[in-house]
């Protein structure tokens, strides 16, 4: 029984998708009301996870469902940041719509889909059930990319994601067999009960199934080598896709990828020093895609590898001992929080078809929208890192994690990173305020976006002001 | 009554500040505003000066955990070291709120803001505290210059924030590295800075964590060849984030070395104190000859600026006591003396609508006591006997040469070529013929005249009787320095040259 109290905001918003895909097939279903009703479930979802006690005390492999599942106060905080990113992306959607007219109720159902798959994924702790999480996530995230089937933008996006992700997936599935293969098990508990007798190195099958496995993941988080599919697919997808997909996937994808890296202290050894490459070149990788770019969407799809960069200098620095994982989550919390915020507010500054999507396009903000503006570069601060934020303890945090596990280099590159990365966090809150407006910013019909930004805004200092949460 | 007084002193102008950002009120009243809490702020710090003891240690301490999983505390404190700076901090924006024009409400937002994260870097006795306050510092200004400034503001606002924002990320690094190592060896997590400072790092990380620290305060200082932003920032910027900038954000880069580096990175410190010491010489020649070409009266005021502050830093690096007693007393004579220049410069400019030297003339003739007062100030600033300025620069170029004579040398006739370009402009201004220009120069009305009148009497004072002051700084510089004259006999016994001098002089 306790096992399924573990899952209930997974049941909630698993049941509110099938309800929403039932009630799509009524004629008189008004857009707003889906709208509206979807965040209801989040909400309700987001309610019920906060009072669902897991005890504070957390080994990783507490089992649940005879070992396919693991909740701890990890996975339930990255539940939490799920269903937070699902409600905001639905005051994204509902905005967007009124502007962009190819909404139908399907879109809501799909994100809650996308929303439970994830959910499922922060949880996995045996490989097909991680397997099949992926899947319903990846499966409506791709769906929901190629949502606006007018243009050959999104076709585009959808096609590459598609095709990557499917390979990912297939790389996935073969690590899974070759780690079944090694250690006779697919549940995270005996993999590692295995490998505390037997030396990783010395099954080549597990070392090559462990390979595939974290390149899937990699490829899940865009990170380097296989980070350059983001961009043209951040950018190719709808605003609030976008913005789910940045936030949401991210979270259920470090949430599982930390719960599999702590498995075993040898296993993680090995890959320690190559992940130190991955972090370093993706942090410096996303940064100079980002410096170039004239977009805000493209900008913040590369900000985005950025951060990933700093999530795998956590993950080199987290211990396979009392493993908490409250630095990754924090940093997640943090940049979910500032990059949302971003999102709702190009929700409703972007226009019809997303016509103002270029740092020039807002030329002059701070001087027509003085609140929005501020918002913005509110958040631009927390993603750089600029104290008071929430951005800034999420830096600091990992900073201390990663000189704590000797890893001062890591540490001053993560620093410089931040330093590039200043450029063009800044040069957007440059165009806000140093420059004169062209244009008058109007935005017509009622929205939710607006609220979103405020909440987001409030929240970006709350949770810097808050301490770690585990 | 007093527990408070600190955060209180931090938290009225940032609440001001963000209040008059949201809600709609007038310019004028918006400078109001900013007026009343800018005196209120000057009372709480003239009561903190009062009733400071100088004991040592310490005073005025409030502390409360904030973020318990690597010990951060949300600690304030006074002692003698900071006392001065935080003196300087407080008093001084007042004036700014008189004497210049009214600007609209987000630049008196903005320097609210700036005022209160100051006195909290100033006051922060935690280091992560400390440097949240020192990054919140520089968004107001990273504003001020860019909505406010000159001409070409958007290029000096850029340089200022990607060099300060540099150096502070180092510093993070630097912090990170310092607050881990404390963990390393006491087991507990705590960036309290007393207790860090009993920490004697050393090693190639050790060495790598000062030279960040030491290039994020070199910026703010700002130190040869840290230096290339300040011409631009200062000119800049409107006038009273000018005077913002040198008087007071300035000294806290020199206040951060004394108060972290020097403790805690004892032995490099010492190691690297000749170069340092070079670095400043070699900024003061510099920006004093630059100052000497410049055409420019604000971009002269700001090479001046920079010139003297190369001889603040002068007086940490020798790490002795006259010099570290002489730096802190500079810091609040070159506040007080630049602070005002840099303010009488803001009023030229607001009534001739120039600051080209060649374009001004005859000043004195026109305004008599608009010229006594800069003339108190410039005397100041160039270390005239009898003025605030002399003592500091004395006392420094004391400890110099006691360090090294070669350094005390050349920091004592450096002070010439200061006196060459500040009488030299001197003359030019206020002297000389008037023009047309000039004519209609109108002398300080009375407000203004009241507004300027302590400051400029607490230079004389200064100038005369500094037993006040430095009755109560002496004590905690020679507490501060105790910790880092064995070291320095440790590594006299042991190789560098340099260091016999110091011990045989010592």
């Amino acid at each position: 029984m306790l096992d399924f109290i573990i899952i209930l905001p997974l049941l909630v918003v698993g049941a509110g998708a099938i309800a929403l895909m039932l009630l799509a097939s009524m004629e008189n279903l008004s857009e707003g009301s889906t709208a509206l009703v979807s965040i209801g479930i989040f909400a309700f979802a987001f309610a019920v996870q906060l009072m669902v006690s897991v005890s504070g005390n957390v080994a990783p492999y507490e089992t649940a469902f005879s070992g396919m599942l693991t909740a701890s106060t990890f996975t339930k905080v990255a539940g939490l940041i799920i269903l937070a990113c699902g409600l905001f992306s639905c005051m994204i959607a509902q905005t967007y719509f009124t502007q962009n007219k190819f909404s139908s109720p399907e879109f809501y159902s799909l994100m809650m889909f996308a929303a439970s798959g994830m959910l499922l994924l922060t949880m996995a702790a045996e490989l097909i059930t991680l397997f099949i999480s992926l899947e319903i996530m990846s499966l409506a995230i791709y769906v929901l990319v190629g949502y606006d089937r007018s243009r050959i933008k999104r076709s585009e996006a959808v096609l590459k994601y598609l095709m990557l992700g499917a390979f990912a997936g297939a790389f996935f599935t073969m690590g899974a067999a070759l780690i079944y293969g090694g250690a006779g098990s697919t549940r995270f508990a005996l993999i590692s009960k295995y490998l505390a007798t037997n030396s990783f190195l010395e099954s080549p099958v597990l070392v090559a199934g462990t390979l595939l496995v974290i390149v899937a993941f990699l490829f899940k988080v865009a990170a380097f080598p296989f980070h350059a599919w983001v961009v043209d697919v951040y950018d190719g997808a709808p605003l609030p896709v976008t913005g789910f997909m940045a936030t949401g996937v991210k979270t259920a994808i470090f949430a599982v990828f930390a719960n599999f890296i702590v498995l075993d202290n040898g296993m993680k050894g090995v890959w320690v020093d190559y992940l130190f490459y991955v972090a370093v070149f993706t942090m410096f990788a996303g940064n100079l895609i980002a410096i170039g770019q004239n977009n805000l969407k493209r900008m913040l799809a590369a900000s985005g590898i950025v951060h990933s960069g700093y999530l795998i200098i956590a993950l080199v620095a987290v211990g396979t001992e009392n493993f908490t994982g409250g630095v990754i989550i924090f940093y997640l919390a943090a940049y979910a929080a500032a990059t949302l915020g971003v999102f709702t507010a190009l929700a409703y500054l972007g226009g019809t078809d997303e016509r103002r999507d270029s740092f020039d396009d807002f030329k002059g903000l701070a001087k027509v929208r003085p609140y929005t503006a501020a918002a913005i570069t509110i958040f631009m601060l927390s993603m750089a890192g600029i104290p008071p934020t929430a951005g800034f303890m999420g830096k600091f945090y990992i900073i201390t994690d990663a000189i704590r596990a000797d890893q001062m280099l890591l540490a001053v590159l993560g620093i410089v990173s931040s330093i590039l990365s200043m450029w063009y966090y800044l040069r957007l809150v440059i165009m806000m305020y140093f420059k004169e407006p062209e244009e008058s910013f109007e935005v017509s019909g009622v929205s939710l976006a607006p609220v979103g930004t405020m909440i987001l805004a409030v929240s970006v200092f709350a949770i810097g002001f808050y301490p770690v949460f585990l | 009554m007093f527990e408070n007084t600190l955060s209180i002193m931090i938290f009225l102008p940032i609440v001001a500040g963000l209040a008059l950002m949201v809600l709609p009120v007038g310019r004028e009243a918006a400078r109001a505003a900013g007026l009343v809490v800018a005196v209120l702020v000057v009372i709480l710090g003239l009561k903190v000066f009062i009733n400071f003891t100088g004991a040592g240690g310490l005073e005025f301490v409030e502390k409360t955990s904030w973020f318990a999983y690597v010990g951060v505390n949300y600690s304030l404190g006074v002692d003698g070291i900071s006392l001065l700076v935080l003196l300087a901090g407080a008093c001084l924006f007042p004036m700014v709120y008189l004497l210049l024009k009214t600007k609209s409400k987000g630049f008196y937002a903005n320097l609210l803001l700036t005022q209160g994260a100051m006195i909290g870097a100033i006051a922060a006795a935690d280091m992560v505290l400390f440097y949240i306050f020192w990054e919140v510092m520089l968004l107001p200004i990273f504003f001020m210059i860019g909505l406010f400034g000159g001409p070409n503001r958007l290029p000096a606002t850029l340089k200022i924030t990607l060099y300060t924002i540099a150096g502070s990320l180092l510093m993070l690094a630097a912090i990170v590295y310092v607050g881990v190592s404390y963990h390393a060896q006491a087991g507990v997590w705590s960036f309290d800075i007393a207790e860090l400072s009993k920490l004697s790092l050393t090693g190639p990380a050790a060495t790598a964590a000062f030279i960040f620290f030491m290039v994020a305060f070199a910026i703010k200082i700002p130190l040869f060849p840290f230096h290339t932003w300040l011409p631009d920032a200062y000119t800049e910027a409107p006038t009273a984030a000018t005077f913002v900038l040198s008087a007071i954000m300035a000294k806290i880069g020199v206040y951060g070395v004394i108060r972290f580096v020097l403790p805690i990175f004892a032995e490099d410190f010492t190691r690297y104190a000749l170069i340092l010491c070079y670095s400043g010489v070699i900024g003061m020649m510099y920006c004093g000859i630059a100052a000497i070409g410049q055409k420019d009266f604000k971009r002269m005021l700001a090479f001046s600026s920079a010139s003297h502050m190369g001889i603040i830093a002068v007086g940490v690096f020798c790490m002795n006591l006259q010099a570290l007693t002489g730096t802190l007393y500079q810091i609040v004579a070159h506040a007080t003396s630049t602070g005002v220049l840099f303010l009488l410069l803001g009023i030229i400019e607001e009534r001739m609508e120039t600051r080209t030297i060649s374009d001004l003339g005859g000043i004195a003739y026109k305004a008599p006591i608009f010229a006594v007062f800069f003339a108190v100030a410039m005397l100041a600033s160039v270390g005239l006997p009898g003025t605030s300025g002399f003592i500091g620069e004395f006392l420094i170029i004391l400890g110099a040469v006691k360090f090294n004579m070669m350094v005390g040398v050349l920091a004592g006739t450096t002070l010439i070529i200061g006196v060459c370009y500040m009488l030299w402009m001197f003359q030019r201004v206020f002297f000389e013929k008037s023009n047309t220009r000039t004519e209609g120069f109108k002398d300080l009305s009375a407000i203004e005249t009241l507004t300027i009148l302590p400051i400029v009497v607490l230079i004389i004072v200064m100038g005369i009787y500094p037993q006040p002051f430095l009755a109560r700084i002496t004590p905690a510089a020679a507490e501060h320095l105790a910790a880092v004259s064995t070291v320095q006999q440790q590594l006299a016994d042991t190789t560098v040259p340099v260091m016999e001098q110091t011990t045989q002089k010592n």
